[in-house]
């Protein structure tokens, strides 16, 4: 018990060297501008599954990120003089984003809510919509503002100024927060819940594009802030706030969102002018191909980290045995989730790492510390007499670990291994939350594009399983070449 | 004549419990000892750390003027290979065939060429009657043929003298004539040998001394006339009595 506490203790006081490690510098005299003209790009994030504000499109079977927000952002690079880079992630990544310097703003249809406005400073306000309530068709009728909601269920992005209003202002319903707005609309159509709230623009987005929806007014009591629209920046940026609300002052003055909107609306129109699955063949190979590359790699690396990590449990110097059971006790006690979103914003903080290379760190250093605990199984399964028959012939150590113990270890192992690898497969796709362009991100694409939410399931359904039970085949037939009866 | 095998004052000890109590004791380039005596006697114990794959506790083993227990793991891995080791499980590689087994020591310590090591294996095999079995995996082999292959492959390293820790003990008794019958070949042809065993008969015939290990010290040390036809010592004579009995 005694030890127990002592591991406990150390694995404890890592995380928290860590996280001091990564705590925020202390924040630097604003050189903010300075910083985007120096480096010649405004990186701009967002999370492109809110037409009109942002969306992604097929040109070609090339996807493009398209919006008023993204002509918004393509006239301030314009007027600073600077390129405009875009970074897709989910919404609730968007503020870490910025906070860790990832982005340089956040162009994603966002509120400027006194909540947020204590960690993000935000421009002025380049559109007013509304918040408006989608229904079913279907249900016309029966619900007519919020009241209608009364303990029913709704939903609402995760982390979106809608989902809070839904909490505080309809009595007694229950809000179902999902991260992507592709996923409410399934929800509201297999009635998981009865309403959606979102932006008035994007909800009559949905209603143009999708026969069975409709539309009612939300009537909420919209506080500051709550009804407008927003470019937020990292908190300190005033010389670059005060750079873009030049720009933002334009657009206000010759309206020109009412053409950013029109043109949003015939990428619309071109997005869903053909919504077969197979027309956007393009956007699942690009997935497939992210997670086979990510699947590899960290295939490659966890049997390399993972022989290394085995071998130091296994030692008998104490501090490598301790560092081993350390590392493989942690990441194993801990959300794969939370290690790939620590590698990318919190070693990010430090070195620039993208999204992908932080991504396949993150699922290679997880799987590491379960493919060493495989292999540790595995070393101990060979009869202690193969050790001390190779010794007794002469060779070193390092020879009879080479020539004699890993090959039998590996046959043993070789099932549980091929099940380790068949479940990164699945497992890689948690790297979606941070913009990869995996199989899973780009199933969300292909639903916000079509307005489908089913059939891109079933597709990425049964890519997934082609692939898994590929390699199943694939590491049945190795099995198979390693008997030895 | 220079002792090949020099043994001093070896203790041995497992926790508390003490398995070698300050054994003494020579062996000569080209002589066989039997080590005889009851179980859990320390006979397997003692002949593990002529070649260290046991540490001893405390006392010397010199092997060709090398004080073995005085060397680093490099150096000993240098002296392992003039000493060749036959276990009474056979131990042969599981994830090789015969000729590998035979083969890798040759390549990976000698640096022997493949051709030349190939060549050496089959000489060997042929030697333990083994040659047609060269590509068969060790499953598929009988016991005697397994323990008839780990004597090739400990002669393969070409050993100054060789160690059997209980060969015969782990086969049915159809096939111990078969092993018995190769070593005995070794020791006609000259090879220094230290050999556990429980084949009184085996003993008898070609030992040059016979040890008698009791009780983590040897009891009693002779010719095979001595040990078997006039032992001296109580506890020898007990044993001896028991092993007609059965």
């Amino acid at each position: 018990m005694k030890k127990f506490f002592v591991w406990l203790g150390l694995v404890l006081g890592l995380v928290v060297t860590l996280a001091g490690i990564s705590a925020q510098p202390a924040q630097a005299a604003d050189n903010s501008l300075a910083r985007v003209k120096e480096k010649g790009t405004l990186v701009m994030g967002t999370s492109p599954d809110y037409p009109p504000y942002e969306f992604l499109v097929n040109r070609n079977g090339k996807e493009r990120v398209v919006g008023m927000d993204v002509d918004i952002a393509k006239k301030i690079a314009k007027d600073l003089g600077v390129k405009l880079v875009i970074k897709q992630m989910s919404f609730d990544s968007l503020l870490v984003a910025l906070e860790t310097n990832k982005v340089d703003m956040v162009v994603s249809g966002m509120s400027p809510t006194p909540a947020r406005e204590k960690s993000v400073d935000f421009s002025k306000v380049y559109y007013k919509g509304g918040q408006s309530i989608l229904i079913n068709k279907t249900d016309k009728g029966l619900y007519h503002d919020k009241n209608s909601f009364i303990n029913k269920a709704v939903g609402a992005q995760t982390g979106s100024i809608q989902y809070s209003l839904g909490k505080k202002q309809i009595k007694n319903s229950t809000v179902k927060g999902l991260d992507k707005i592709s996923d409410l609309i399934l929800a509201l159509k297999s009635h998981k819940v009865e309403g959606v709230i979102m932006e008035k623009p994007s909800a009559q987005a949905y209603v143009d594009n999708d026969k069975s929806l409709t539309m009612i007014n939300g009537n909420f009591n919209l506080g500051k802030g709550e009804n407008d629209t927003a470019i937020g920046f990292r908190k300190g940026s005033t010389s670059l706030v005060n750079e873009v609300n030049k720009s933002v002052d334009q657009i206000d003055k010759q309206g020109l969102t009412k053409d950013y909107l029109k043109d949003a609306g015939s990428y619309m129109k071109t997005n869903t002018h053909n919504t077969t699955m197979w027309h956007y063949a393009g956007y699942f190979a690009k997935g497939v191909g992210y997670t086979l590359l990510i699947t590899v790699i960290s295939v490659f690396f966890g049997i390399l980290l993972g022989i290394i990590f085995a071998l130091m449990r296994l030692s008998k110097n104490k501090l490598l045995h301790g560092l081993g059971v350390a590392y493989i006790e942690f990441v194993r006690g801990t959300p794969l989730m939370i290690q790939v979103m620590f590698v990318y914003f919190g070693i990010g903080l430090f070195i620039n790492i993208p999204a992908l290379t932080s991504g396949i760190i993150a699922v290679s250093l997880n799987s590491a510390a379960y493919v060493a605990e495989i292999i540790r199984g595995g070393i101990n399964s060979v009869a202690k007499g193969q050790t001390e028959a190779a010794r007794s012939l002469g060779l070193s150590n390092t020879q009879t670990f080479r020539s004699v113990v890993f090959p039998q270890a590996l046959k043993n192992i070789w099932p549980a291994l091929g099940n380790e690898f068949v479940s990164l497969i699945k497992e890689s796709s948690i790297v979606s939350i941070i913009g990869v362009t995996d199989l899973i991100y780009q199933l969300k694409a292909v639903q916000t594009a079509t307005y489908k939410g089913v059939a891109p399931i079933i597709v990425a359904m049964i890519l997934y399983f082609i692939m898994t039970f590929s390699l199943s085949k694939v590491l049945n037939h190795y099995e198979r070449s390693m008997r030895h009866d | 004549m220079t002792d090949m095998i020099k043994i001093e004052d070896l203790s041995k000890k497992f926790g508390d419990t003490e398995v070698l109590k300050g054994l003494n004791g020579s062996v000569s380039k080209g002589q066989v000892i039997c080590v005889i005596g009851p179980s859990g006697g320390g006979k397997s114990t003692f002949l593990r750390c002529l070649n260290l794959l046991e540490k001893p506790t405390s006392g010397k083993v010199t092997f060709e003027s090398n004080e073995l227990t005085a060397l680093n793991e490099g150096q000993l891995n240098e002296l392992r290979e003039k000493m060749g080791m036959v276990f009474q499980s056979f131990n042969l590689f599981a994830n090789m065939t015969v000729i590998e087994n035979v083969k890798l020591a040759p390549v990976k310590v000698k640096n022997m060429s493949d051709d030349e090591a190939n060549k050496l294996a089959l000489s060997l095999l042929d030697q333990v009657g083994l040659q047609e079995k060269a590509d068969a995996y060790p499953a598929s082999l009988s016991g005697g043929q397994q323990q008839r292959v780990a004597i090739a492959r400990a002669l393969a390293m070409n050993p100054d003298v060789m160690l059997f820790d209980e060969p015969t003990s782990a086969l049915d008794p159809e096939m111990v004539g078969e092993v018995l019958k190769v070593m005995q070949d070794l020791a006609n042809d000259g090879m220094t040998m230290v050999v556990v065993t429980h084949e009184m008969g085996f003993a008898k015939n070609v030992a040059d001394q016979v040890w008698f290990m009791d009780g983590g010290v040897f009891a009693e040390k002779g010719t095979p006339d001595e040990i078997f036809e006039h032992p001296k010592n109580e506890r020898t004579k007990d044993f001896l009595a028991k092993i007609l009995e059965a």
